[in-house]
């Protein structure tokens, strides 16, 4: 079969264009891969401070999993327990999954809760990041203490002009942060408790 | 063509919301604040000005039959390269405009003008034309984006300006106040066309006038004489 040359050119051309285009994109990622990091655990840090209790410990490098959920642990410095953190994902949302920052007390009730990623619609759902009255209406609050359910399906919690989809997304999440702690209660205080790092000793093995 | 007329052209006269009504994608879904239309706009403009450039470099040695997929390749990948440096340098704003970062790549625009412009014209020439589509483009994102926030929750760039008995009207912020407010905004800018055309007739018509008054006059003379 005869090939011409301006089929060969034309494979070569979109070759090489191929080929740069993914050494550009390839040198990008090594270069943003360390910021995106520090952008994402930045981020983490500040909506970890805003759920969990006055803490001394860094919850993110004393992190456990339990049942496939990153558990962050907040304790005083001499290592009490006063508080646990976790995402929670409500994927009935408006637009899309919520993703829910919980900060629990280690008596079952609610610290704080913040969102920290939602496509709601700006002005109805997105009360959900701006109304901090809305917000606080779960702080204190545990399984019995409350009935976790908007105000229009008979619970305790309002939901917004116009947007209720969004807040009965959230509260049903937040529920369910609630009973995986109820569930798993033994195991999660285990699991904090074994992965204390001593505070003076952070060497890596080695030393034996 | 010079500069000031390519700039003209790509910024009002060949606008791509106002006269080409392209990428309509985004500017419908994002101009629910005017910051967010003001940083997809930037967004837009820095993929914009990178492949009109490699387009205009690398025009003549791409083989014409293979153009599309090559001028697509180069856009996806500044696209993807806008993305990432957003994400580790705009982590905020990039939670925002998420979804629509990857779409800059099948706005039509831009392989619009890569097709169009960049691929017959000079890397200067180009990088103007760049210039004016983008900064046109933001500028139609942050009005659309400004009068559906201002409209909608009588703010502005988040500063409240109406006050906060202002009832928000919040079919602005949905999807029917993006395709309404639009509307309105291109028979705004069809009005202000047609008037600048009217007036430039007018002008013209006058000159006209008075150039035969002129002439009337030089005949007059000459026929007295």
């Amino acid at each position: 079969m005869k090939i011409d040359r301006d089929q060969i050119r034309m494979v070569i051309a979109l070759f090489v264009v191929a080929v740069i285009a993914a050494a550009v994109t390839g040198l990008t990622n090594m270069f943003t891969r360390e910021p995106i990091a520090n952008a994402q655990k930045a981020a983490l840090h500040n909506a970890l401070q805003q759920v969990l209790p006055l803490h001394a410990n860094d919850p993110q490098t004393e992190k456990v999993t339990v049942n496939d959920t990153t558990i962050y642990p907040a304790k005083k410095a001499n290592g009490q327990l006063t508080g646990l953190a976790w995402e929670v994902t409500a994927p009935d949302g408006y637009s899309g999954s919520i993703r829910i920052l919980v900060g629990l007390r280690p008596d079952a009730s609610v610290q704080a809760i913040r969102i920290i990623y939602h496509r709601e619609t700006p002005g109805l759902g997105d009360g959900i990041v701006k109304n901090n009255h809305w917000l606080d209406s779960f702080t204190g609050h545990g399984l019995d203490s409350r009935i976790w359910k908007v105000k229009k399906d008979g619970g305790d919690f309002d939901q917004f002009t116009g947007a209720t989809i969004t807040p009965r997304a959230v509260v049903k999440a937040v529920k369910g942060a609630l009973e995986f702690f109820h569930v798993h209660h033994d195991l999660i205080l285990e699991r904090v408790m074994l992965a204390q790092i001593p505070a003076n000793n952070t060497t890596k093995g080695g030393l034996h | 063509m010079n500069k000031s007329e390519i700039f003209a052209d790509g910024f009002w006269h060949n606008n791509t919301v106002f006269a080409q009504l392209l990428g309509m994608c985004p500017l419908l879904g994002v101009t629910t604040s005017a910051e967010n239309g003001f940083w997809m706009g930037a967004a837009t403009v820095i993929v914009l000005i990178g492949s009109n450039l490699v387009v205009s470099l690398v025009r003549g040695i791409i083989p014409k039959n293979v153009r599309i997929p090559a001028y697509i390749t180069i856009i996806a990948a500044l696209v993807t390269v806008v993305e990432m440096a957003m994400n580790a340098w705009m982590h905020e704003m990039y939670l925002v405009l998420g979804l629509f970062i990857p779409l800059i790549v099948v706005n039509c625009a831009i392989l619009g003008r890569a097709e169009a412009f960049a691929s017959k014209n000079s890397v200067i020439d180009s990088l103007v034309d760049a210039l004016a589509i983008g900064t046109g483009f933001t500028f139609a994102l942050l009005l659309l984006g400004g009068v559906r926030e201002l409209l909608g929750q009588g703010e502005l760039f988040g500063f409240s300006v109406f006050g906060a008995s202002y009832p928000d009207v919040l079919m602005f912020i949905l999807p029917p106040g993006a395709f309404i407010a639009l509307g309105f905004i291109l028979a705004g800018v069809n009005i202000f066309n047609a008037r600048m055309q009217q007036r430039s007739d007018e002008r013209a018509h006058a000159a006209n006038i008075a150039l035969a008054a002129l002439a009337a006059d030089i005949a007059a003379v000459e026929v007295s004489s």
